[in-house]
């Protein structure tokens, strides 16, 4: 049980890791030559941030039951 | 992006210019593409991946093929990198499709790309004009549209343009009837979002789909800056692979959403059912003479005007010919391609009136063909089936332009009812304008067609003021 709790502290710890890497990385480089347009553009990335956090979730509780099992 | 420009070379037309890596040409009847020397390995790279292979060999993309240096030196195009590619029948755009074929092309759009994503490459534009109709069928031809993925990249920067040209106009047909061949007419690009806000009613903008489509963007939209259009990358590829496929089953259910209902109705669905003042041994007696006709002339590539909701074009593609069918509803041309495409018959239709053509439209009036431009002289039999009447009577052409028409529409036989103005249909339409029409008989009809075509057969539906006629276009025109 104890080494369970380490564990999600670890497995938390390595989240806010990648999520702190994901916010600090560099921007990337536009190829594309269509209008990206403006609002649906932003909607994207919101779009894309909230499933790009859910991913993590999904990981977090993947490891979590892998744990427990 | 399909387009028609000139180049230096005579003879040769420039079919695209808006991608940087490349662009299509057509010369002497072949589709070549001339690629950019720093887009070929990656082009050719995509056309490597199990998902092309599986593409091209189920018809959903255009074949492509790299000349050898040799054949590239004789074409003289001033590249080394030429891919021919299979021609398309008959092409047709985006502003000539009922909702079901444009549905039809944004499936096939995202499959391609759904695909692609598994084996590491991208979709750089999502527009309907990257699609052509072989028949029913939808075809991808825009083979540089893919291009190779950075791992981390979990921006999909087409999806606006997804949006803006399958999404919205759909959108917009189902909640507010425009069609899309309205919405095409008009703009290359499509529909913002800001377009159908200001159409929607405070329950429709808060409402699914239109809440993500519509509401969202346009509030989102206001503030951006040169910034916004950087995003950054996912933390690992994982991630973004994740992200995007989330965005394409986002993409696909919406589709779904605004795809057209089955069984749409207009004033022209079920006209020869209950409509029309055909009974139904007359009307077994007008098929039987177009199946003796079709016989007859063994046309390969027919143009059926006034298709309706496509009777005798089915009969038509039946007998083994390549139909395009033609009507100025996209309800009933939207029934067609339902018909067509479940029974996997050899019919594309169109929303074309005849009486106002597909004109030429795009940059310089060049960028996609009229209707006449791709039509004339591209068939070997015309139908013209119980349409005449409304294009003398309610569009006021006169016949002598009508049949004229006809004789460049087709290579060799023009089948055609003629409705006198007795004809009950007739008089519906023609509201108190019987003397403009006064001379409209069986005689002047024959002796106006005899200018362009030699008679055939004919025959008189008994009970009606209409007769049927199989012509044959005189070699030299009189």
């Amino acid at each position: 049980m104890k080494r369970t709790t380490r564990g999600a502290f670890e497995v938390w710890a390595l989240a806010a890791l990648c999520l702190i890497a994901l916010l600090l990385a560099l921007p990337s480089k536009a190829f594309g030559y269509v209008d990206p347009g403006s609002g649906s553009f932003i909607y994207q990335a919101a779009y894309a941030a909230f499933i790009g956090g859910i991913f993590y979730l999904r990981k977090f509780l993947t490891r979590i039951f892998k744990r427990n099992k | 992006m399909i387009a028609t420009c000139d180049t230096a070379q005579a003879g040769v037309v420039s079919r695209s210019f808006r991608d940087p890596a490349g662009t299509v040409l057509r010369s002497a009847g072949r589709i070549l593409r001339a690629v950019e020397p720093g887009s070929v390995a990656e082009l050719e790279a995509f056309l490597a991946t199990q998902a092309a292979h599986s593409a091209t060999e189920a018809g959903r993309l255009v074949t492509s093929v790299r000349l050898s240096s040799q054949q590239a030196a004789g074409l003289d195009l001033g590249s080394d990198a030429i891919f021919e590619h299979e021609r398309i029948p008959f092409p047709s755009y985006a502003h000539e499709w009922p909702p079901e074929m444009l549905a039809a092309a944004g499936t096939l759009t995202l499959d391609l790309f759904r695909n692609a994503l598994q084996e590491g490459f991208g979709l750089k534009d999502a527009t309907p004009y990257n699609v052509l109709f072989r028949g029913p069928r939808p075809v991808f031809v825009d083979v540089l549209s893919f291009e190779r993925r950075q791992p981390r990249d979990a921006t999909w920067r087409a999806y606006a343009q997804f949006v803006r040209t399958f999404l919205l106009p759909l959108a917009a047909h189902r909640h507010f009837g425009l069609s899309p061949a309205d919405t095409f007419a008009g703009k290359r690009d499509g529909l913002e979002p800001g377009d159908l806000y200001q159409w929607a009613g405070f329950w429709k903008r808060l409402s699914p789909p239109l809440l993500s489509l519509v509401t969202l963007p346009k509030w989102m939209g206001s503030k951006t800056s040169a910034a916004t259009y950087h995003p950054k990358p996912a933390a690992c590829p994982e991630q973004a692979q994740f992200v995007l496929d989330h965005l394409l089953r986002s993409c696909e259910k919406q589709l779904k959403s605004v795809a057209p209902r089955p069984n749409e109705e207009s004033v022209w669905s079920g006209y020869l059912d209950h409509k029309s003042l055909y009974s139904a041994a007359q009307l077994e007696t007008k098929e039987r003479f177009v199946r003796e006709a079709l016989e007859w002339a063994r046309p390969r590539t027919v143009l059926d005007v006034g298709a309706n909701e496509g009777r005798f074009s089915f009969v038509t593609a039946q007998r083994g010919a390549s139909v395009v069918a033609i009507d100025s509803d996209p309800a009933v041309v939207g029934t067609i391609w339902r018909q067509a495409h479940a029974q996997s018959l050899d019919v594309l239709p169109l929303v074309v009136d005849l009486t106002r053509p597909t004109p030429a439209i795009g940059w310089r009036n060049q960028e996609c063909d009229s209707f006449l431009q791709r039509a004339s002289g591209h068939f070997d039999m015309v139908l013209m089936l119980a349409v005449l009447h409304h294009m003398l009577v309610t569009e006021r052409v006169p016949l002598e332009e009508l049949l004229s028409l006809a004789a460049e529409l087709t290579r060799d036989y023009l089948l055609i009812e003629f409705v006198a103005p007795a004809d009950p249909m007739f008089q519906r339409i023609v509201r108190g304008r019987e003397a403009l029409h006064g001379d409209l008989t069986f005689e002047r009809f024959e002796a106006t067609a005899a200018a362009h075509f030699e008679l055939v057969k004919s025959l008189k539906i008994e009970g009606l003021h209409r007769c049927l006629y199989l012509f044959r276009r005189r070699r030299t025109l009189a």
